[in-house]
């Protein structure tokens, strides 16, 4: 059922009005991750990519699944394993024989999709977490002599076990920093359980219907980004992460230029959410955490005394929101 | 709503404050600067301070000018005012819509717009209060309360620091008074003059200047009225040589008309100063010691000694009766004990003469005494002490400047009054000039 009124792809007011139905309609599909929704929308609505760290079987194939058909989206889902080679994920050039004789062909790999589900990233040999690396950054695929453009929009939500270290291979700094978001998943309340069970486990599915499309989510990123943002906010917002580079015992490594263009990017889209086109305060800091928790390196101090990077980040905001409540 | 009511609010609430700004800082001024005052003038009560509720006034005032001066250059921006709004729940849209209000733009438009309909439909949650902190202003408000209380509470350092301060007074009148004459002596044309009246100019000149350098150690009264009767005597010995000048002018008439002329201004001037010297310390010294010596009659028969004047009615009580303190009244028994203890009928006689002294004097025969210490080399004032009888009594401190200006004055009166053999005035001058 088409919903979307492509005549109206640029009035802000309708657009943020499809956007949180497309929220509400993925929350009918995913029981109890109000919040996890909430950050995957607002990835999307900036073009970032998410990693989520959790147990398996909260939900994550379901949530990437029923994205793709709220937003009428291809999707795959590569689970990662020590043997995937790159060309598994981006495709591959085959010999094709045929009454002319023989030929190159590229067969397109499972990258070729609006939405990728990267299960287990760090199960993966660093050379295929590479290809798959690339390709979020840049947006295309090079075999041979060739690249390849990806489909628009193109999303990858990579998850990895917090538990298991045996066999893996952890992300570096340097290709974490390329996830917008690290979005913990936490296990779901007995109430939330519950309605989990009954949803999956019932004899009727829930019908979830097609919201928008590619072109709409597209036209909803142009608006996301032409938000404004008051002076006072915007130094805020940087003041938090020039904090991260301030010496503190508990910081090994602050976060990168690109945290600072997450962070506006997020902030803006969270406005949008809401239906409303400034940015607050309160919209950096909510997304001050999932983009600032995995580009922050905790120090030997930070470890030694079980501080979490979000604790961490907690001190920052604090510190710097006591400062602007004097304005 | 339209803009022009959108930056009304906006300016209203800038106001607002900036009212509130300056009585929040006002407050910590004030209860900064009573902090000081209140230290002023707990000083004041243990150090003469004469200006202390002065330096009390100014620390207050430098706090409201420097809350002023902070508030001209670090006033509110409608920025910030926008940004105070916003804190009341509507979540940083009127900071928004204020920066980009002359902005184009489909959403800065619709922020715009959403920002003045919030702003319109909850403007009522907008509240700026003006007042400063009640802990702030009850502090502030009990320092000044402390401060007024320190500055009403009498001292004997705040006494002190009033009598110090109209020493000063007098003192800078009559050091203005003695370089006037200074001055009107170096003008005059000494080429003009003998070599003899020249001599007798400076002596004058470098007697001038010894009263001056005295006037400027003054540091009691005592020693101020010390060094005025010298000064008196000076101008009265000045003027009548500057009457035999005149004389020897007339005489003479080898001068041209304007040295003449100055010559008998400062003769004027100098029986002026001396007549203005003389009734001053008259109508105001003069009664002090009228009151010490009738006052102090009481205690000097009992034998107390608080101070020169008691001591000398004690002695004078001593050898020759109540002749020596009724004798104060007029002028003090300085005189009359300083002779009485050697001739006890002179205790009258000198307690007239209007110059009142407070040492200690030192009969011949103990004046050689090891308990007597200093010498006049290194101008150190001497500490005397004695037992008699069984009772101990301890002479009055007397600066060495005052006890040479007392003979000094002494040896002047007598040189006035033609006590002394002829040819030794000069000699005498010239002894007592050696201590200036």
């Amino acid at each position: 059922m088409e919903t979307l009124d492509r005549s109206r792809l640029q009035d802000p007011v309708y657009m943020a009005q499809q956007i949180a139905a497309c929220e509400k309609e993925i929350q009918k599909g995913i029981i109890g991750q109000g919040g996890i929704i909430r950050q995957v929308m607002l990835a999307m609505l900036t073009g970032g990519n998410v990693l989520l760290e959790g147990m398996p079987g909260l939900g994550k194939t379901r949530l990437v699944s029923t994205i793709g058909r709220v937003f009428d989206l291809s999707f795959k889902r590569i689970q990662f394993t020590p043997d995937l080679m790159p060309s598994d994920v981006t495709g591959t050039n085959i010999i094709i024989k045929n009454e002319q004789g023989s030929s190159f062909s590229f067969e397109r790999g499972p990258i070729f999709s609006n939405l990728i589900l990267a299960d287990e990233i760090n199960r993966a040999t660093p050379k295929t977490q590479s290809a798959l690396l690339e390709a979020m950054q840049e947006h295309t695929v090079t075999v041979g002599n060739d690249s390849h453009a990806l489909k628009e929009p193109f999303f990858v939500l990579a998850t990895q076990n917090p538990i298991e270290n045996e066999g893996t291979y952890p992300l570096p700094e340097a290709q974490l920093d390329r996830f917008m978001f690290k979005i913990l998943v936490r296990f779901p309340s007995k109430e939330e359980l519950k309605g989990i069970v009954a949803l999956t486990e019932g004899s009727e599915a829930p019908v979830i219907e097609k919201q928008m499309d590619g072109e709409g989510l597209l036209a909803a990123r142009t608006l996301v980004n032409q938000i404004p943002i008051a002076d006072a906010v915007m130094n805020y917002l940087l003041e938090i992460v020039m904090e991260t580079h301030a010496p503190n015992p508990y910081i090994r490594e602050g976060a990168s230029p690109r945290a600072a263009q997450s962070l506006i990017r997020a902030a803006r889209a969270k406005a949008f959410l809401e239906g409303r086109f400034n940015v607050s305060f309160q919209d950096v800091k909510e997304a001050a955490y999932p983009v600032l928790r995995h580009r922050i390196i905790a120090g030997f101090d930070a470890i030694s005394k079980g501080i979490t990077e979000d604790e961490i980040i907690k001190n920052i905001l604090d510190a710097k929101s006591a400062l602007f409540e004097k304005i | 709503m339209e803009k022009k009511e959108f930056l009304k609010i906006i300016q209203t609430c800038r106001r607002r404050m900036n009212i509130a700004q300056f009585l929040e800082k006002s407050a910590t001024a004030l209860s900064i600067s009573a902090g000081v005052g209140i230290l002023f003038q707990a000083v004041a009560l243990l150090v003469p301070l004469y200006y202390v509720n002065i330096y009390s006034g100014l620390a207050l005032i430098l706090g409201e000018v420097s809350v002023f001066i902070v508030m001209v250059i670090k006033r509110t921006t409608m920025e910030q005012a926008a940004f105070k709004m916003d804190r009341f729940g509507f979540e940083e849209r009127i900071a928004t819509a204020y920066e980009n209000l002359d902005k184009e733009g489909t959403l800065v438009g619709l922020q715009r717009e959403d920002a003045m309909k919030a702003l319109q439909a909850h403007r009522d949650r907008i509240r700026i209060s003006i007042w400063p902190s009640w802990k702030k202003a009850i502090l502030c408000f009990s320092l000044l309360i402390l401060l007024v209380g320190l500055s009403l509470i009498p001292s004997v350092a705040k006494d002190r620091a009033k009598e110090l301060y109209s020493l000063k007074g007098e003192v800078k009148e009559k050091e203005e008074e003695i370089e006037e004459m200074l001055e009107a002596l170096e003008q005059l044309q000494q080429e003009e003059l003998t070599e003899k009246q020249q001599e007798a100019l400076n002596d004058m000149a470098q007697s001038l200047e010894a009263s001056l350098s005295e006037y400027q150690q003054a540091v009691s009264q005592e020693m101020l009225e010390a060094a005025s009767q010298k000064l008196n005597y000076k101008y009265q010995d000045m003027s009548g040589q500057l009457s035999e000048i005149m004389q020897e002018i007339q005489d003479g008439a080898n001068l041209s008309l304007a040295t003449a002329d100055a010559l008998k201004a400062m003769e004027d001037r100098m029986k002026h100063s001396q007549g203005n010297g003389v009734n001053k310390e008259q109508g105001s010294s003069g009664e002090e010691n009228g009151k010490d010596g009738s006052g102090r009659q009481g205690q000097d028969g009992d034998g107390n000694s608080d101070n020169g004047n008691g001591q000398e009615g004690q002695n004078g009580d001593g050898n020759s009766g109540n002749g020596n303190g009724q004798g104060s009244q007029g002028g003090n028994g300085q005189h009359g004990n300083g002779d009485a203890g050697n001739a006890p009928g002179n205790g009258a006689g000198n307690g007239s003469v209007n110059s009142p002294h407070d040492y200690v004097s030192v009969p011949n025969e103990i004046a050689d005494s090891e308990n007597l210490t200093g010498n006049a080399a290194n101008h150190d004032t001497s500490e005397y002490f004695r037992a008699q009888n069984g009772l101990s009594w301890e002479g009055t401190h007397t600066s060495y400047d005052a006890v040479i200006g007392s003979y000094e004055q002494n040896a002047y009166e007598g040189i006035a009054a033609g006590r002394y053999p002829s040819g030794m005035e000069e000699i005498i001058k010239e002894y007592f000039a050696s201590f200036n």
